[in-house]
C-alpha cells in the first residue's frame, strides 16, 4: 500500500505568498498555506468576505499565485459551483476550492453551501471557523460557543456572553450525504495533512471543517495558538473524525478529559465565566464527548403492539 | 485649525488617543473630530489616526496630510515609514522613545517632546498599551488642552469602556508621562520620502501575479505581489534557531503562518526573518527547543 502523506513529505511550494497581512500567530493562515501546499498549483480559490480575502487580496496586491476569486458573501457554494462547471466545459482538471469562514458558513452561507452538497458538486469547501464575525470586529456567529464575550453577546449584569450553544455544522452537512467530510485542526498536524490530501483524491463534494483560534477575537497571546488549538481537542470542544461514505472514523481520541476550565482560562473572551456557566458549559460537552467517543447501542424498534397502545386508543379485534 | 496624525501598530490604542484628545478639546468647549485610517490593519502593522481641534465648526473631513502635531506611538515606525512626512516647521513631535529628543531623527529639526511611554504603561498598566501615557506627553507639547480635562477625558471613554478603576489607572499613566517627558529639538538628517496618496489605477497596477511560471521560482513575484509587503517589521521579537538541536521533524515549519521558515535540501531549517511577525508560535511547537524567541533590539 502506499504510505499516506505526512508532514515530511508532503509539497513545499507555498501558494499563499508570505507577506499576507495576517495578524501575528492567526490560526487561519496556518490553515489555509498548508491546505495550499497539499493541492497544489493546479487549483481555484475561491474566498468570500472574510479576514482571508482582507489579508490576502487588498488592491492592488494579491497573496495567492494561483488564480484567486472573490464575489458575495453568501455565494461560496454556488460560485465555487459555478467555477468547476466552467473548468468542465473547457475541457480542465482543476481542483475548485472555496474557503469560508465561520460566518460565511454557519450562517450567510449556509443555503448556497447546502445547495452545492445537495448537487453534489465536485468542489472542496473548507470553512475555517474562529468562532465569530472576527474581521469586522468580533461579532456573535452560529459557532460561537456557550459564554463567549462578543460585541454583540455583551457581558452585562444578568447576561453574561453567548447563551446558546455552537452548532454541529458537521451534522448539517453530512446529513446530505457527501462522499468526504472531516474536521480538522492545526495542532494534529499529520492528521491534517491526510484528511486534506485524501480530501484532494476524492471526487464529489468535500467539506473540510477547520478550527483555527484567532487571537484578537479571542484576546490571547499569538503564541498560545498551538496550544489552544491542542487544547480544544483535548477538552472536547472540538473532536477529529471523518465521514466517507456515511462511515464515522474517529481520526484520535484524547486519552482522558481535560476540565474545560484549563482551555478557558486562556482567553479573554470567557474571562467573566462564572462557576456556573463553566458548569452548564462542561455539562454540555460531556454529553457531546459520550455521544462522539463513547456510542451506545442504538434503541431497539419498538414492536408494533406497543405502537399500537401508546398512540391512539385501539381495541384488539 | 490644530491637526494631529497619530502613527502607532495596531494594538497600541491609537484610535482611542485620538478619540481621547477630541473628548479633551470638547471638554475645554472646543470643536475637534477624530478617525481613525480606513484600511485592513490587523495586530501589529503600522496604523494610522487623525484628530482636529478648532474654535470653530470643522466642516473639512478628509485625511491630515500637514500636521501640526505628530504623535508617534512606537519609535521604530521611523526606520520603515516616512512618518514625517508633510509636518509642518512649526509643529511639533511627540515620540515614544527612551532616548531624548536630541538624539532623535526624524528628518525634519522640529521641537520634539520625547517619553517613554512604554516603560510608564508596563509600571501602570501591566500591559504595552502606551496610548494614555502618550496623552500625557502630547499636553506638555501644546497649550489648548489641560491636562486635566485629558484625565477626565480618559476617565470618561476609558471607565465606560473597561470600568471605574482602569479609567482612574490610566488617567493616572497620562499625569506620569506628563512628569517624565522631556522637551528639545530633534535632528533632521533622515531622508523622507514622499508617500503617494493614492493607490495605482488599474492601468498602473503590474501584472505580478500574471507573470510567467519561471519568474515565481523563489516567491519573487514581483510588483503586485503580498511578497514584497515586508511584514517583518510589525514583530517586536524574532526567533533564533539552534541548528544542532533540530531534529528535523518539520512541526515549525507546518505552523509558521508567514511562510518564513524555509526547509532546505537536508531538512534543516531556515529563517527569512523579512516576513516574522514574531508571533513565536515556532517556538511552542518544538519538541527539542531549538528555538529561542528573543526581543528585538535587546543584545544577547
Amino acid at each position: 500500500m502506499e504510505r499516506k502523506m505526512n508532514i515530511r513529505t508532503m509539497p513545499q511550494v507555498d501558494h499563499l505568498l508570505s507577506g499576507h497581512g495576517a495578524c501575528a500567530g492567526c490560526g487561519m493562515a496556518v490553515a489555509v498555506k498548508n491546505i495550499m501546499r497539499i493541492l497544489g498549483e493546479n487549483t481555484t480559490v475561491y474566498v468570500p468576505a472574510s479576514c482571508l480575502l482582507v489579508c490576502s487580496g487588498m488592491y492592488p496586491h494579491s497573496a495567492f499565485d494561483v488564480p484567486f476569486f472573490y464575489s458575495a458573501f453568501e455565494n461560496t457554494g454556488a460560485v465555487i459551483s459555478g467555477i468547476k462547471a466552467g473548468y468542465r466545459r473547457q475541457g480542465k482538471d482543476v481542483t475548485v476550492i472555496g474557503i469560508a469562514g465561520d460566518g460565511g458558513t454557519f450562517d450567510i452561507g449556509l443555503q448556497a453551501l447546502a445547495g452545492a452538497a445537495e448537487r453534489n458538486e465536485d468542489v472542496i469547501y473548507v470553512c475555517v471557523d474562529n468562532e465569530a464575525y472576527m474581521n469586522t470586529g468580533t461579532q456573535r456567529s452560529g459557532s460561537t460557543p456557550f459564554g463567549a464575550w462578543t460585541t454583540t453577546t455583551p457581558v452585562g449584569k444578568k447576561i453574561k456572553g453567548k447563551r446558546q450553544f455552537k452548532k454541529d455544522l458537521m451534522a448539517v452537512i453530512t446529513s446530505q450525504d457527501v462522499p468526504y467530510a472531516a474536521t480538522l485542526s492545526i495542532a494534529h498536524m499529520n492528521d491534517f495533512v491526510m484528511k486534506v490530501e485524501k480530501a484532494k483524491n476524492k471526487k464529489g463534494f468535500r467539506f473540510l471543517h477547520i478550527m483555527t483560534p484567532c487571537t484578537s477575537g479571542w484576546k490571547t497571546d499569538p503564541s498560545i495558538t498551538y496550544d489552544l488549538a491542542n487544547l480544544a481537542v483535548e477538552t472536547g470542544m472540538w473532536s477529529l473524525y471523518e465521514i466517507e461514505d456515511g462511515e464515522t472514523r474517529i481520526t484520535y481520541r484524547p486519552k482522558e478529559m481535560t476540565p474545560v476550565s484549563e482551555y478557558l482560562k486562556l482567553q479573554g473572551r470567557f474571562r467573566h465565566m462564572g462557576k456556573e456557566d463553566i458548569e452548564t458549559l462542561q455539562a454540555w460537552i460531556c454529553k457531546k464527548w459520550k455521544k462522539r467517543y463513547c456510542p451506545t447501542n442504538p434503541e431497539t424498534e419498538r414492536t408494533e403492539e406497543e405502537l399500537a397502545y401508546n398512540g391512539d386508543h385501539c381495541e384488539g379485534v | 485649525m490644530y491637526e494631529i496624525r497619530f502613527h502607532g501598530r495596531g494594538g497600541q490604542g491609537a484610535v482611542m488617543a485620538a478619540q481621547t484628545i477630541a473628548e479633551a478639546a470638547i471638554l475645554e468647549g472646543k470643536q475637534a473630530q477624530a478617525f481613525p485610517y480606513f484600511g485592513a490593519e490587523r495586530r501589529g502593522a503600522p496604523v494610522m489616526a487623525f484628530a482636529r481641534i478648532d474654535d470653530e465648526r470643522i466642516c473639512i473631513k478628509t485625511q491630515v496630510y500637514e500636521p501640526d502635531m505628530l504623535v508617534i506611538m512606537d519609535e521604530s515606525l521611523l526606520d520603515i515609514e516616512p512618518v514625517a512626512a508633510g509636518l509642518k516647521k512649526e509643529g511639533c513631535a511627540v515620540i515614544n522613545s527612551r532616548s531624548a529628543p536630541g538624539d532623535l531623527d526624524l528628518g525634519l529639526e522640529v521641537r520634539c517632546i520625547s517619553v517613554d511611554a512604554t516603560s510608564v504603561a508596563i509600571e501602570m498598566l501591566k500591559a504595552p498599551i502606551v496610548n494614555t501615557a502618550i496623552l500625557g506627553a502630547m499636553v506638555k507639547a501644546n497649550d489648548f488642552v489641560r491636562l486635566e480635562s485629558v484625565q477626565q477625558a480618559i476617565i470618561n471613554r476609558f471607565g465606560e469602556k473597561l470600568g471605574e478603576k482602569a479609567g482612574r489607572i490610566n488617567a493616572e499613566a497620562a499625569k506620569i508621562a506628563f512628569d517624565r517627558s522631556q522637551e528639545g529639538v530633534c535632528r533632521g538628517k533622515r531622508p523622507l520620502i514622499k508617500k503617494r496618496l493614492w493607490l495605482p489605477t488599474w492601468q498602473e497596477t503590474p501584472p505580478g501575479v500574471a507573470l510567467g511560471k519561471e519568474e515565481r521560482v523563489g516567491m519573487k513575484v514581483g510588483p503586485g505581489s503580498m511578497s514584497q509587503n515586508l511584514t517583518g517589521t510589525w514583530g517586536t521579537s524574532n526567533p533564533l534557531y539552534d541548528q544542532d538541536k533540530c531534529i528535523r521533524c518539520q512541526r515549525c515549519w507546518f505552523i509558521c503562518p508567514e511562510g518564513c521558515i524555509i526547509r532546505k535540501e537536508d531538512d534543516l531549517m531556515e529563517f527569512d526573518l523579512r516576513y516574522c511577525k514574531g508571533c513565536g508560535m515556532c517556538v511552542k511547537v518544538c519538541p527539542k527547543g531549538a528555538i529561542t524567541i528573543l526581543k528585538k533590539g535587546v543584545k544577547q
